[in-house]
């Protein structure tokens, strides 16, 4: 097995400690302003990055980000491992019960609140592919991707907004999550029949043998594999290491799940987040393991993923402020009126709607990450990317304010 | 409380036992008692009640015998439950072959599910008396749970129970921590309080409206998912009597994803009383 060497052993570390410390040093200024962490997060990374430090000492950046390959493939393998893990994590924060329980109107609001921007997405990039920077190569699925990406709601950043206002466990506040949650199910759908349409004319699997393979994928774990997850998951707890063993293996076998669907064909992430919510779903994962499991990965591989995006383009060269002000303006209002209709159609009142739709539009997690695979594929160019990252960030941003003001609103 | 009790007889060799049960709740309750046998009425299956009737000292005014002759299960005991306007229906559970564990079959499950009454499932049935004297109610923040409270108290009190615990779960316990995270531990430490401190104030509340005078009450909150807390809870105390909700009606979706109810009508813990709308 080939190995660092000595100078690309330590590029890594000084990389990951550079990572995590101002990642930190941002959250924790993120939350003084009682903004979501991972507000700081991005933030760091563009000052971090080419951007900002790139700028202004360019050896530095390049010495730290720039100067040995080795090392960066290396933090590559952890920004992956990263995206597994929120992915899986994003799974377990799916409650199966929370979601019945909410039922009809959560699956309303959550379709309505995903069709209007990803038609919208569709047509918009589809018409404009040139001006927005998709591309035209390969138009219909790049267009499709943006829509999804602007259509997606960040469930792990709603669920810190709707605490600070004292929302989470009021009924609007079931109902966002519940909304949240069939969004991340209905979002990962998508996403990999999109896939298969963008390999249907390689070698990759037809577009029917990929939405039936999800939903094989999708209809076992949640049935035979959470059964198998309920009888090992009590012995694990009573014979192994607490929690420990349970840590190790519940990894163990998100990472199996991940390279499973990658290896069939669909995403390795699609396998994480599906594991997750067979997991989450299972009475047997204590409270108390996902607490621990949050805490693990939201504040060592959270971090590191969503400051690596800072170091993959330059956000003051790639800056076009037309592309930004579009994705912005169409991403912000067909997400909020999508999900308002979605909740007046539900039969809730107009007051109601309003917080229900600034809440839906709350973003940065998933749509970052399928923003990072479609700059990664090709599909974005650098500033149709930093469209959608500042989109994430307005969003993330604004949601709570929106949502106290539009419950202050006389119905 | 209830007007009327009901109890489906199937004459199996547990059908004494119920039948003593059910006459034991009709006289606490002063209700009425209607008993619904679902097949042909024969002149030996007639003198077999009747004798029944007789040995258990049924008060005849107060009690009456309905044969419905044709028809599935299920939907005869149901339709008698509607024309009698039954408040309760009392059905018992099967027992696992050689161990200590008791379950619904599925004609007790499709009771459940589509009765409009309350339905309490007894487990393990005496003919000579049969003591509810502790008691656990789910008091989870869900649409019943008010009225859940309210008659597991009307409940309780009938039967002299001696120890009442209301069960909370906080919803989305680990989500919400993990959450917390971000914020320093005084923080974290201070949502958790508020969390639990939240729940209690959720039953107080409920109690603050309801007559509990002499009964002993105990709230307990847990995180994680209230059916499978309940029943663990229930087994730790060794309850006499489990109290839940039911909402609303079962979807296909229920059975492959199973609702929570599913899993405590899986293993009964106890005896179990399920209050509807």
């Amino acid at each position: 097995m080939e190995s660092l060497n000595h100078k690309e052993v330590i590029n890594l570390l000084l990389q990951l400690a550079t990572m995590l410390i101002m990642a930190r040093i941002f959250a924790e200024i993120a939350r003084k302003f009682k903004q979501p962490a991972v507000v700081g997060e991005i933030l760091a990374g563009i000052i971090i990055g080419p951007t900002i430090l790139g700028t202004l000492m360019p050896d530095l950046q390049t010495y730290l980000f720039g100067s040995h390959a080795m090392s960066n493939i290396a933090l590559d393998g952890f920004i992956q491992i990263s995206v597994v893990l929120l992915l899986f994590i994003a799974g377990l924060e799916v409650e199966l019960q929370v979601v019945w329980n909410q039922g009809k109107n959560a699956l309303k609001i959550a379709v309505a609140s995903m069709v209007l921007p990803i038609i919208a997405g569709f047509v918009l990039a589809y018409a404009f592919p040139e001006f927005l920077g998709v591309n035209i190569n390969d138009r219909i699925v790049a267009s499709t991707f943006f829509g999804l990406t602007i259509s997606l709601t960040a469930l792990a950043v709603v669920a810190r907004v709707l605490m600070d206002l004292g929302l989470f466990k009021t009924s609007t506040g079931l109902l966002i999550i519940a909304s949240a949650m069939i969004v991340d199910i209905l979002g990962w759908f998508v996403f990999s029949v999109i896939l298969s349409m963008s390999e249907s004319g390689k070698e990759g699997l037809g577009i029917w043998q990929t939405i039936g393979l999800t939903l094989a994928f999708t209809l076992i774990m949640l049935t035979i594999g959470k059964g198998l997850i309920n009888r090992v998951l009590p012995w694990i707890n009573k014979k192994l290491a607490w929690p420990g063993g349970l840590l190790s293996l519940s990894l163990a076998i998100c990472f199996l799940a991940a390279s499973f669907t990658e290896f069939i064909g669909i995403h390795a992430i699609f396998g994480a987040f599906i594991i997750g919510v067979a997991l989450g779903d299972s009475e047997y994962l204590t409270e108390k393991a996902k607490e621990i499991l949050h805490q693990f990965i939201n504040n060592i591989f959270a971090p590191i993923f969503f400051l690596s995006i800072g170091l993959k383009v330059n956000f003051i060269e790639a800056f076009d402020l037309g592309i930004v002000g579009v994705v912005v303006i169409v991403g912000l209002l067909t997400k909020y009126f999508g999900a308002y209709f979605g909740g007046r159609w539900a039969g809730i009142n107009r007051q109601e709607s309003m917080v229900v739709g600034f809440g839906i539009s709350t973003r940065g997690s998933m749509d970052i990450i399928l923003g990072l695979i479609a700059l990664d594929a090709g599909l974005v160019s650098d500033s149709l990317f930093i469209g959608l990252v500042i989109l994430a960030l307005i969003s993330s941003i604004a949601s709570g304010p929106l949502m106290g003001w539009a419950g202050k609103q006389k119905s | 409380m209830y007007k009327k009790i009901a109890l489906a007889i199937a004459f199996s060799p547990r059908m004494e036992a119920l039948v003593a049960e059910t006459k034991r709740l009709a006289l606490r309750f002063e209700s009425e008692l209607v008993l619904i046998h679902v097949g042909e009425k024969t002149d030996e299956l007639t003198q077999k009640l009747e004798a029944l009737v007789t040995r258990l000292d049924l008060d005849r005014a107060k009690t009456k015998i309905l044969w419905k002759e044709k028809g599935k299960p299920v939907k005869k005991i149901l339709e008698a439950c509607e024309e009698e306007e039954v408040d309760l229906l009392v059905s018992g559970a099967l027992k696992e072959e050689g161990l200590l564990m008791y379950y619904l079959g599925s004609v007790g499950r499709k009771i459940i599910r589509k009765a409009n009454c309350s339905v309490l499932t007894l487990i393990d049935p005496k003919v000579a008396t049969s003591d509810f004297g502790k008691v656990v109610i789910n008091g989870t923040q869900l649409p019943i749970t008010p009225l859940v409270i309210r008659r597991g108290l009307e409940f309780s009190k009938k039967v002299e129970s001696a120890h009442i615990s209301i069960l909370n779960e906080i919803k989305m316990y680990g989500l919400m921590m993990g959450t917390a995270a971000e914020d320093s531990e005084e923080e974290a430490s201070q949502t958790r309080r508020l969390l639990v401190q939240d729940e209690v104030k959720y039953v107080e509340d409920i109690l603050k409206d309801l007559d509990h005078q002499g009964l002993r009450i105990n709230i307990k909150v847990t995180g994680g998912r209230w059916a499978v807390e309940l029943a663990r809870y229930c087994e730790k105390i060794e309850a006499d009597l489990l109290v839940v909700g039911d909402g609303r009606k079962l979807t296909f979706f229920d059975r492959i994803f199973p609702h929570d109810l599913e899993d405590i009508l899986s293993t009964l813990p106890c005896n179990l009383l399920i209050v509807k709308n």
